[in-house]
């Protein structure tokens, strides 16, 4: 198709010129000059130069980096595939509108506006092996106390468990779009006889398919670059038990290796995408509400 | 109109939702009203039962934590850096956003895309090309490096969002406005932002939250007293505290509130924002 040639180019070009620097500056660049870093033999402050693909093979040969993409899959499978789930779950509920459903609506986004590290040092004192109140209540229950953030075993469980708190963020986008089915549908069904479960299952989860792949792919991409709520409390640790691919880059960076630091960086962006693409082949992205809407 | 709405079936459906629903909430809010409780409790009250009520209403942990804590100077940080990045990242995106969506030329969908793509980029991973460029730029320590990338990062969210408010505005407004002779600049001043201050307002919620509680960019990129914000603040603090826990936990009240407060009278806009975003994306 041909175009006539906007009268107003040189407004159109100064309107984009602060998105065009801030985006290069702060994405591309970035994006490039890490490609670079990562094939280059760089520490410090001493000279880059090339050392075909060194950084790659050692990261690759590291046990304590295979670890860390082993959490990162860990924990993208995780918020998209638990965390995801059980919002929809909440917003089935919510949809049919019980009683306090927007005091609760409310309630469940709140931990996402309060601050990371203040949550993640009260779920550090809440996981407190001495005076934590989680073993209390285990103790209640005839438990033994556990040192939950201090045991290799325990420690990656006890943080993603944790991050159940954030349901309210899908919750709430998974609930506008069952909100937007039309309510024909349902009276339809219910005139056939479907019982609730049967609507929810033949009606529901079909419409809003759409929105629940976009809501998996977020939650896998959130959960990939995963950083601050482990970085906050547990460094990684106990034993890199913890470790993510994030930690692995801020500590090789704070040891002044520039170089692997980028390498882990371009693997995650790669890793990210693979999982991403491997799921959206897996989900397929047909929204039946966006072609009910054409 | 609610009398509508489909009525639930059975009484086992019925307790297994609310027990669920009360699961859930209780996760959710369960720390945070253990966390105030406790932040009235004296140290010995909290280590000997954790999970008790305090014996009486004090503030002496408040006092504590005033004192021992520069809270104020680290508010003021934090509201510098999270309203500049606001306004930052709002003119930006408006500007390239009108044009986006109400001008026709070239590339522009391509531009849409690249941009929009920026929200899978996992910013973490520009770790090392951040650092350097900042150092090697001067802007090591400052308020305004924090300020730039708060704005930036937030720039494909905002971009898109602003992008579908903007879309819907109706042709016919713009083109009378022509004809009675308005600019281009007009156009956008008098016409398309102000139609927009919604999706505005949403997409500056957005960057908000996320400039006031990061905490990753602040500790990377800043290192004196004089530049640093309320999040790695509680983070310093927290050893100051050592084994004073219920004073930590009124200082960690004090530093929750304003999100919280915020959060209460503007909960509407931000819900209905992120589900506009939603369902129009």
């Amino acid at each position: 198709m041909k175009q006539k040639k906007n009268r107003n180019t040189l407004w159109i070009v100064l309107y984009l010129l602060p998105l065009a620097v801030l985006f290069i500056g702060f994405f591309i660049y970035p994006l490039i000059f890490n490609v670079y870093g990562s094939l280059m033999n760089w520490k410090g402050s001493s000279d880059m130069h090339w050392n075909n693909f060194a950084n790659y093979r050692k990261l690759f040969n590291d046990d304590t980096f295979l670890l860390a993409m082993k959490n990162n899959v860990i924990w993208a499978l995780s918020q998209g595939f638990i965390q995801v789930p059980l919002a929809t779950i909440v917003a089935l509920i919510l949809a049919r509108r019980p009683k306090g459903w927007k005091v609760m609506r409310t309630i469940y986004f709140l931990p996402n506006v309060i601050s990371t590290v203040a949550i993640a040092t009260v779920w550090v004192a809440l996981y407190n092996p001495q005076f934590g109140p989680l073993n209390e209540i285990v103790k209640m229950f005839g438990g033994q106390p556990h040192n939950w953030l201090g045991d290799t075993a325990t420690a990656l469980p006890a943080i993603i468990g944790m991050t159940v708190i954030y349901i309210g963020y899908f919750m709430i986008i998974i609930l506008a779009s069952i909100m937007n089915i039309p309510k024909e549908l349902y009276e339809a069904a219910e005139i056939d006889g479907a019982s609730v479960l049967q609507q929810e299952f033949r009606i529901t989860l079909p419409m809003i398919r759409g929105t629940l792949v976009t809501s998996i792919t977020l939650a896998m991409a959130y959960g990939m670059r995963h950083f601050e709520t482990t970085y906050l409390m547990t460094g990684g640790g106990p034993a890199y038990s913890t470790t993510t691919m994030g930690i692995v880059m801020y500590q090789k960076m704070d040891a002044l290796r520039y170089g692997e630091a980028s390498t882990a960086g371009i693997i995650l962006i790669l890793l990210g995408t693979v999982v991403i693409v491997a799921l959206r082949k897996l989900l397929g992205n047909n929204d039946p509400m966006a072609e009910a809407a054409q | 109109m609610k009398s509508t709405m489909r009525k639930g079936s059975g009484i086992l459906t019925k307790i297994l939702k609310w027990a669920f629903l009360l699961a859930t909430l209780l996760i959710a809010l369960f720390p945070l009203v253990w966390l105030v409780i406790n932040s009235f409790r004296t140290n010995y009250e909290y280590e000997i039962a954790p999970l008790g009520l305090p014996s009486k209403l004090s503030f002496e942990n408040y006092k504590n934590a005033i004192a021992l804590t520069n809270l104020p100077r680290l508010f003021l940080n934090s509201v510098l850096v999270a309203l500049g990045s606001v306004a930052l990242n709002l003119i930006v995106a408006s500007l390239a956003c009108f044009v986006l969506s109400r001008e026709k030329f070239k590339g522009r969908d391509l531009i849409s895309t690249i941009v929009t793509a920026g929200v899978l980029i996992p910013v973490i991973s520009f770790m090392v090309p951040y650092f350097i460029m900042i150092t090697r730029l001067g802007l090591y320590d400052h308020l305004v490096t924090l300020i730039l990338i708060y704005a930036a990062v937030n720039l494909p969210v905002s971009v898109s969002l602003i992008t579908s408010f903007m879309k819907a505005i109706p042709k016919e407004l713009e083109e009378a406005a022509i004809i009675d002779g308005c600019s281009f600049n007009q156009r956008f001043i008098k016409i398309i932002f102000p139609l927009t201050q919604s999706g505005l307002a949403t997409a500056g919620t957005f960057c908000f939250i996320y400039a006031w509680n990061d905490f990753l960019m602040a500790m990377l990129f800043t290192s004196s007293e004089a530049s640093r914000t309320i999040q790695l603040g509680i983070r310093f603090f927290t050893s100051q505290f050592i084994t004073d826990y219920t004073g930590m936990f009124a200082a960690l009240v004090l530093t929750m509130l304003p999100s919280i407060i915020a959060y209460v009278f503007l909960h509407d806009k931000i819900i209905s924002g992120m589900t506009t975003g939603a369902v129009k994306g």
